[in-house]
């Protein structure tokens, strides 16, 4: 192994101490609109005289179409449009794929020749109202040709298996094996190598608005102008732009609050291209909003599908050497983001440990499902819960204690930054002082005791405890480093803020990416301003530029986005100052150097009643330019356009695959459950989480991520899942047989904060935004085999559905409990 | 999941109702009360009924009342006014017991007790607490009024002894003088259950004089455990008793697996639901003497 030569770490900042907002529990400012109904949500803006479109999805999980027929319906009341895959294809482009070989597997808005899933849209119908085009779908006629459904991840790998898609001559649409470091060494050194096998069911993001797009094409101007929910904004709407065959210049997008995303409105082209196209042919504005069976089955969005096979090696006292991994990742019939699930587990791969060495193989398998997309966590949860499963089952095996296991091996405080096998940095964190405090808040010992007392009344209680990473700000180099070609340079996925200070210096704060997610952008630059300028954050006022002449915007994902605004509120507000405090120094007669900012406003160096206020200046700047010199424009209104403060380049024969993930969040879980083993269902008793993700910006919407994201974790575990049947079927395509926690389901947790500050972000924030779900399935799993570690049974399969557990208890012969 | 075309009346008597069912006969009609099980049906495209005739303003059709030992729930009486009345609470506490487990608050405020037993699915409380209690059915159609005893009307999945013309005007549930106890496991609080027991047992002199035990969710249709009654029957009501009558009854069961729960899974939620269900009755029945 030769040693990975790496760039320097970007220069340590000092971050300031005396935080009048970051750190403080405010009101959300998006609340009141939202609670008021005036969020302004897709179907908020739908105004009469829009056409509404509706998607005829395939009944077949895999068929070749064989003649469509569309004149019934053409002639149906009130149908303005009919359009077939074949002519769609016509009409736009491919959608975007950051798979290899995107054409060997092309993604089309609609299908084209053949269906892969149940759902696909086969055909679309545009008609005065949706009543009207789900009538027009009934009167469409296909002829389908079946094909044999492929439904394992595993047996779609196997020769001879049915294809997906015939040009790629395989349902592998990615295989390779990484090795960082000397893991051959690593084993062959080990005392005891733990295997495991694990398989994690897909499930999704349920949002409460479906995904959709309102398009108005104006046949005067050739333009485009597009309402949607999207989660991408400026930087990435050039895809849609493209597969429509529209100019950018010719193409404006506006936010809509998500409604709900989880990560499952990333991108989201295919609603915007589908409407587009329409409305491009009928010069009027077309919706299309998906129903919920059109988002189930349809919304290329279902999270992770894997199946692993694990091998730790570990020494006698404890210590985690090494790693390999392979898994086959259920991608479904498309493969639209590549393996870059996986990169999101390669950034933080090893956990909090200091494991030495990983091989890493990955294969990605194509099946008749709907395609992954994202969901909070990306794929770095499922490693998560993988990692944490092997960890338990070595101190299993070892007879050690669960904390103390961790303990060992966790990455010290002083290590910090420190690089993992794989290349990624860990910018700073405090493992031990987090497991500590989560066995404090969870009251470890105390459920010890009351675990003991109650199995002797035959009840079956398990405490999980976990401590697990949570990677925050991706660098887009996770979508492409697997692959050899092409080769780009860094990404750097900026972000814009422009602030603005009129001339009665109220500030208002401009915002290029996605209206709302659940993030609570708003607030987040209401209190990075307020930080900045000493002004109350709900003074701020926030407002939304749509892509045409929109500053580089990314949107959120992969926690980036508090820290990518903080960043940009950040260059925004010294260029204010800068410009600010000259004019003050002019008007004042005083050198700019012996100004200093204080209070909002720049005063005299120890001078505080020789002072201009920020709406003096701004006053002055706005309406009297003459006082000032030649070069001081008017107004005072500045951007930043803020770009990935800390990534690198991987390495050429991917030894090392570069930063691309470096704020490490960390958190540990401890929830208690109560397993009944006669029903195989569990209870959860008590909950505590302790996160570290940095700097708190403000600790009240923090803990609302933590609680949402664990509601989601705890589904995961427990509740939700697309279960596709062996012939392919769909049978949980609406919420009366998907399964998800409710408020009842989800019990009170006990929150807590650890702040390790990041040395590279402004205030030293870290994204937190996918934490609950992050730890949650890998926490209640180790919950659940802890409560039934006395019958012999672990539980290696999410979600731990009763029927599954029932049949683990079944299979151990244990007697069936309860009454 | 927007439905179909349909046409739409609102009679005010009953006689003008079944007239409106024989008079749009051929468009598949149906009869309209809380609309919670049918308009899903409707939106999903399931359902495809040309017109509908809504009870909501038939005259009479809400009454909620006590005649002699029978409690006669009206047509259109939601499921949340028989949830919190004190006529159910005297007469069939089984009917309030179970109707908090349907759905939310929310549904039984639009749901009908009697739109539940007529929807008939296998998976509900109500059809299993109409069994379990031997409700009799009043229906009228075109050739008048007739009644249907419970054991009777349940033919299978979503299928009744209901002629297409008729309407279920009221079901009269007898009262039962004992103890009760509706039981359920669901995946999620307020989803539909895997598996639901309805309980009845009286005691006299100690031993148990009287059982009446149906479930939901382990057939086609909610079935009466005859066996577990009669294990039941004499017996003092020990544990023994109960595990006999909870092995008595799952004998018996063939349940089909579905996403929730295969046959076996669902056998041993029934057993639980069974000892827990007459458990309860029976500890009431003993507490009620
Ligand atoms: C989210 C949700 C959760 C639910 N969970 C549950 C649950 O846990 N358990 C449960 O049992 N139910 C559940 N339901 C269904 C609910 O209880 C329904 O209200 C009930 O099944 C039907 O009553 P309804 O008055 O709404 O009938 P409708 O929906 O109006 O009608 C249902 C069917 O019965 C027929 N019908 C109704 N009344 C008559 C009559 N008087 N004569 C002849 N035919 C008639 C209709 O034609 C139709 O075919 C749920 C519903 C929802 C939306």
């Amino acid at each position: 192994m030769t040693a990975v030569e790496r760039p320097a770490p970007p220069p340590v900042r000092t971050h300031k101490e005396d935080r009048r907002w970051v750190g403080k529990s405010i009101r959300k400012v998006e609340d009141p609109k939202f609670l008021r109904g005036r969020g302004g949500y897709v179907a908020d803006l739908v105004r009469p005289g829009t056409l509404h479109a509706a998607v005829l999805r395939s009944p077949m999980p895999h068929a070749r179409i064989l003649s469509i027929e569309t004149a019934a319906a053409e002639a149906a009341p009130g149908v303005h449009l009919v359009v077939t895959g074949a002519q769609a294809a016509e009409l736009t482009g491919p959608l975007p794929d950051f798979g290899p070989d995107p054409t060997k597997h092309t993604w089309r808005c609609l299908a084209v020749d053949k269906v892969r899933y149940v759902g696909e849209g086969v055909a679309v119908v545009v008609a005065d109202d949706r009543y009207l085009a789900e009538d027009a779908l009934q009167l469409i006629e296909v002829e389908y040709d079946p094909l044999p459904p492929v439904t394992d991840p595993e047996a779609a790998l196997r020769p001879g298996a049915a294809l997906l898609h015939e040009a790629l001559e395989s349902n592998c649409a990615y295989d390779r094996q990484f090795t960082f470091g000397d893991v051959a060494r690593d084993f062959a050194e080990a005392d005891v190598v733990v295997r495991d096998r694990l398989r994690w069911h897909r499930s999704g993001g349920q949002p409460l608005e479906t995904v959709g797009a309102i398009a108005d094409f104006d046949p005067a101007t050739e333009k485009l102008t597009v309402h949607t929910n999207s989660l991408s904004f400026t930087s990435y709407m050039f895809m849609a732009a493209g597969a429509l065959g529209i100019p950018m210049n010719k193409f404006d997008v506006h936010q809509v609050p998500a409604g709900g995303s989880f990560g499952s409105k990333l991108f989201v082209t295919k609603p915007t291209v589908i409407a587009g196209m329409c409305s491009r042919i009928l010069g009027r504005p077309v919706v299309y909003l998906e129903d919920r069976v059109d988002n189930m089955s349809n919304c290329d969005h279902h999270g992770s599908d894997r199946v692993y096979d694990v091998e730790l090696a570990v020494m006698r006292d404890g210590t985690l050497r090494s790693i390999t991994i392979d898994t086959i990742d259920d991608y479904g019939a498309y493969i639209q983001f590549g393996v870059g699930h996986h990169g999101n587990a390669l950034a933080q791969v090893t956990g909090p440990y200091t494991i030495g060495s990983v091989q890493y193989r990955v294969r990605a398998a194509l099946t008749n499902k709907n395609q992954q997309g994202a969901y909070r966590g990306f794929g770095s949860e499922v490693n998560n819960w993988m990692l944490e499963q092997v960890v338990d089952k070595a101190a299993r095996e070892l007879g050690m204690d669960a904390a103390e296991i961790r303990r060992r091996n966790f990455i010290p405080p002083e290590a910090f930054p420190y690089f993992i096998p794989s290349g990624n940095v860990y910018d700073s964190g405090d493992y031990a002082t987090v497991l500590e405090k989560a066995l404090e808040l969870g009251e470890y010992d105390r459920w010890r005791a009351e675990q003991a007392r109650l199995r002797e009344e035959g009840r079956y209680i398990g405490i999980g405890l976990i401590s697990a990473q949570e990677r925050s700000v991706f660098s887009a180099t996770e979508f492409w480093f697997w692959f050899d070609e092409p080769n780009a340079p860094v990404t750097s996925s900026p972000e814009s803020v422009t602030l603005g200070v009129d001339a009665t210096g109220t500030i208002t704060a401009t915002l290029y990416s996605c209206a709302f997610w659940g993030n609570s952008p708003e607030t987040m630059v209401a209190q990075l301003v307020a930080e900045e300028f000493d002004c109350d954050p709900h003074s701020v006022s926030i407002i939304y530029h749509g892509l045409s002449g929109g500053l580089p915007a990314t949107g959120p994902g992969g926690s980036r986005t508090t820290v990518m605004l903080a960043g940009a509120v950040e260059g925004a507000s010294a260029k204010i100052k800068a410009k600010a405090r000259r004019a003050a120094a002019h008007l004042m007669e005083v050198d700019p150097e012996d100004l200093e900012w204080a209070e909002g406003g720049f005063q005299v160096r120890g001078v505080p009643d020789q002072r201009k206020g920020l709406d003096e200046i701004a006053a002055m700047l706005h309406m009297f330019k003459h006082s000032f010199p030649e070069d001081l424009e008017s107004g005072l209104e500045e951007s930043k356009v803020y770009d990935h403060p800390y990534t690198t380049m991987p390495a050429p024969d991917r030894s090392d695959l570069g930063v691309f993930y470096p704020f490490m969040g960390n958190a540990c879980h401890v929830p208690v459950v109560e397993v009944d083993v006669a029903t195989g269902e569990v209870r959860i008793l008590a909950y505590a989480a302790v996160h570290d993700c940095g700097t708190l910006v403000n600790p009240r919407s923090l803990a609302g991520h933590i609680v949402g994201g664990t509601a989601q974790g705890i589904g995961t575990a427990l509740y939700e899942e697309f279960v596709y049947d062996d012939e392919g079927q769909l049978v949980t395509s609406s919420f009366l047989d998907y399964s998800i926690p409710t408020a009842m389901e989800v019990p009170e947790l006990r929150i807590g904060h650890v702040e390790t500050p990041s040395p590279y972000t402004p205030h030293g924030i870290k994204g937190g935004g996918e934490g609950g779900r992050m730890m949650a399935p890998a926490a209640l799993n180790a919950a659940v085999n802890d409560a039934l570690a006395p019958l012999g049974v672990r539980v290696t399969e999410l979600p731990m559905t009763p029927d599954r557990l029932r049949a683990a208890i079944r299979e151990a012969g244990a007697a069936p409990g309860r009454g | 999941m927007k439905p179909p075309p349909f046409t739409y009346s609102v009679p005010t008597t009953v006689a003008d109702a079944v007239a409106l069912l024989v008079e749009h006969a051929e468009e598949e009609p149906r009869v309209l009360a809380g609309g919670q099980s049918l308009v899903p049906l409707m939106n999903f495209r399931l359902a495809q009924p040309g017109h509908l005739v809504d009870l909501r303003r038939v005259t009479g059709l809400d009454t909620l009342r006590l005649d002699g030992d029978h409690l006669v729930v009206g047509a259109m009486v939601r499921q949340a006014t028989a949830e919190r009345s004190p006529e159910v609470a005297l007469a069939a506490p089984l009917l309030a017991e179970a109707l908090g487990h349907v759905a939310h608050p929310p549904v039984r405020h639009s749901g009908t007790v009697v739109g539940s037993i007529a929807h008939a699915d296998p998976a509900a409380e109500l059809p299993a607490v109409a069994l379990a209690l031997d409700a009799e059915m009043t229906v009228v159609g075109p050739q008048g009024e007739r009644r249907i005893p419970a054991g009777e009307f349940f033919l299978g999945p979503f299928t009744t002894a209901l002629a297409p013309e008729e309407i279920l005007t009221e079901v009269r549930l007898p009262r039962f003088p004992g103890g009760h106890a509706f039981v359920e496991f669901a995946r999620t609080h307020g989803n539909f259950a895997v598996v639901g027991v309805a309980a009845l047992v009286a005691v006299e002199d100690g031993r148990v004089s009287r059982a009446a035990v149906a479930a939901s969710g382990v057939a086609p249709t909610p079935v009466r455990l005859a066996a577990a009654e009669e294990a039941l029957v004499g017996m003092t009501g020990d544990d023994t008793a109960v595990e006999a009558a909870v092995d008595a009854a799952t004998a018996g069961l063939d349940p089909a697996g579905d996403v929730h729960a295969s046959a076996a899974t669902r056998t041993d939620i029934a057993r639980v639901c069974l000892r827990e269900g007459i458990g309860r009755a029976l500890r009431r029945a003993e507490d009620r003497r």
